[in-house]
């Protein structure tokens, strides 16, 4: 009996297809038309997921506080005496101080990030960057070792070769040695990045022997870095005190309002859609009614036809599904998020910058299935009750 | 299979002004292995008593009675089930789907009932080789002649081996060789034991001698005409 059923269902799903195939141009038509539709909701819902992801990674290589001087509402350098100011405050368990800034490779139109710390491999500055130290190599003292990104190296051309130079501002080259470099899983955060001694990087930036650009305080105990924030505040004048929950913060800010915005824009493209699949399993064509005349009086089932008509809507509906969520893969993969990316993140610039990975997760897969499959079902099923019902003697 | 219609008056659109009394007081009697010819003028009722015969519409009033059960009082699902099993139906203009090939045409009421793709086809094919048209059965339906479209017709008619066979006006389209060929297929199946009944105005039919009784129908009424035994 279950046999003959599932037999039942094969065979009518069969037809299904090949009417679907027989009427290739319109009901490619309505595929592709389903498919930009779930496109557009996956590739959102998914360059949010991978956002929040990112940011999430990359709050785990902040540090605890981050200290800047500011001037006219930019930053800019100081001096180490600065240290010294929070030597005192109880709870910070250490203060590095750190030079970040960015080089513009002209020969490759390329952007890096520059990071100059105390201690090439400390822990506390390194942290969560996945570094794959390199066998030493003996080179001439004036090249200064560095902790290199894949993006960084692919750029330089360097190939089998570990030492590279760059531009100081006089024009000069400073020459550097590839000690290490960031293993694949950290490339989002470390792609452009090259970290070096803090000495080098003062040097390549062309700063005084004790300037730097940020002070990184580690906590002891995190239930305590809002006051240690507060109190680095009242200590040092002119600074720009961040805390690892603030930039997170922003994160989360200026993903949610914007995602929830947009989210509701397209579930209006989503109700229009539904609509229009309605309208159109509501009509048939002569044609289309003449054959389902002609099946009943061959003895098809009023509950053949819905289970018909089921089929060529779910048949319809997981090909929309599939070729509009491969499509929001290859979008987020490929294309960085491209269409959304400016919608989620606004046009200023977020610092550090987020480059994106897809990031599956099953909860925003049934979500996006049930919100699109589900209702397509509904809006095409319960239309096609009434083709159904068709008189068969109407075709005698 | 026993055929009995007692009092059968079929209205449609009934009480409406554009209301249509196409059957009054039919009384028919078919029993089993016969060939009865139902002739008559278009628009005299011809279609809507092959409609009741079949099982596709039941009567307003009045009894049809198949083999003992009341088809009137069935539900449209034992309605659907009885023309499943024991009805055999030949339209006027054939009604095959002309997207689909032969053979799947022909296969077409086997689908709900959960045959396998592989017996599909080979009921059909054999059925279509035996009808002399299985050189055309991947052709699709549009691509086929009036003659070959008609042996399609009835191979799908007979594809789930029903006990009657209802045609409505089969040779209207059809000239004079492709009607002998076609009541020769009658011939066959009469000598199978099926019970055929075919509404045609055609005398090239009503003339035939598989033909047992002659009905005239003419403004909804019936009656007898002598066939030529």
């Amino acid at each position: 009996m279950a046999a003959r059923y599932l037999d039942r269902q094969l065979n009518i799903a069969d037809y299904a297809l090949g009417g679907l195939t027989r009427r290739l141009g319109k009901n490619l038509v309505v595929v592709l038309v389903f498919a930009l539709v779930i496109f557009m909701v996956a590739s959102f819902s998914m360059t949010t997921t991978s956002l929040k992801h990112a940011a999430s990674q990359l709050l785990t290589t902040v540090p605890d506080i981050t200290v800047q001087k500011m001037s006219a509402g930019r930053q800019v350098g100081f001096s180490t005496e600065a240290i010294k100011e929070l030597e005192f405050i109880f709870g910070i368990r250490s203060v590095q101080p750190r030079v970040w800034g960015y080089y513009f490779d002209e020969n490759n139109g390329a952007n890096y990030t520059v990071i100059g710390v105390t201690e090439l491999g400390d822990k506390t500055q390194l942290a969560g960057l996945g570094i794959d130290f390199l066998p030493n190599l003996k080179t001439d003292a004036a090249f200064e070792p560095a902790v290199i990104g894949r993006g960084v190296r692919e750029n330089l051309g360097l190939g089998n070769r570990r030492a590279f130079s760059l531009f100081r501002p006089d024009l000069s080259l400073k020459s550097f040695v590839t000690s290490a470099t960031f293993d694949a899983e950290t490339s989002m955060v470390t792609d452009d990045l090259i970290i070096m001694d803090l000495k080098a990087a003062r040097d390549l930036f062309g700063l005084q022997a004790d300037e730097i650009t940020d002070l990184l305080v580690d906590v002891a105990n995190p239930l305590e870095i809002d006051n240690i924030a507060d109190n680095i505040g009242e200590r040092l004048k002119g600074v720009r005190v961040v805390t690892r929950e603030r930039i997170g913060k922003t994160y989360r800010v200026a993903f949610g309002w914007r995602s929830g915005f947009g989210l509701a824009c397209l579930f209006g493209a989503v109700a229009a859609f539904f609509i229009f699949a309605w309208d159109k399993a509501s009509g048939l064509t002569p044609a289309q009614q003449q054959e389902i005349a002609i099946l009943k009086v061959l003895g098809w089932q009023t509950e053949d036809i819905i289970t018909l008509r089921f089929w060529e809507s779910v048949i319809i509906s997981i090909s929309a599904f599939g070729l509009g969520y491969l499509a929001a893969w290859i979008h987020l993969l490929f294309f960085n998020g491209l269409l959304f990316r400016p919608v989620l993140l606004g046009w200023s610039v977020v610092k550090p910058p987020l480059s994106l990975v897809p990031v599956f997760s099953f909860a925003d897969l049934l979500i996006i299935f049930s919100l699109s499959v589900l209702p397509y079902l509904a809006a095409t099923v319960i239309p096609a009750w009434h083709s159904a019902t068709i008189r068969p003697d109407s075709v005698i | 299979m026993k055929i009995e219609l007692t009092a059968v008056e079929k209205y449609y659109n009934r009480g409406a002004p554009n209301q249509v009394h196409a059957l009054r007081t039919v009384d028919l009697s078919i029993t089993s292995n016969e060939t009865v010819c139902i002739h008559g003028p278009s628009g005299s009722g011809k279609s809507t008593l092959l409609a009741i015969l079949g099982g596709i519409i039941g009567p307003t009033s009045g009894s049809a009675v198949v083999d003992g059960r009341k088809l009137a009082r069935l539900p449209d699902r034992f309605l659907t089930l009885y023309r499943q099993q024991h009805i055999g139906f030949i339209f006027q203009r054939f009604r095959l789907i002309p997207e689909l090939s032969v053979v799947e045409n022909v296969t077409l009421p086997l689908l709900p009932l959960g045959i396998r793709p592989a017996e599909r086809k080979r009921r059909g094919w054999d059925l279509l080789k035996r009808l002399e048209i299985g050189h055309r059965g991947d052709f699709l339906a549009a691509e086929i002649s009036g003659g070959e479209l008609q042996r399609a017709a009835v191979a799908r008619a007979l594809i789930n081996d029903p006990s009657i066979i209802v045609a409505d006006e089969p040779t209207a389209h059809l000239d004079t060789r492709l009607s002998e060929d076609f009541l020769s297929i009658m011939a066959e199946l009469k000598d199978l034991g099926k019970t055929i009944i075919i509404a045609s105005h055609d005398p090239l039919v009503s003339g035939n001698p598989i033909v047992d009784r002659c009905l005239y129908l003419r403004d909804g009424r019936l009656t007898a005409v002598p066939g030529p035994q």
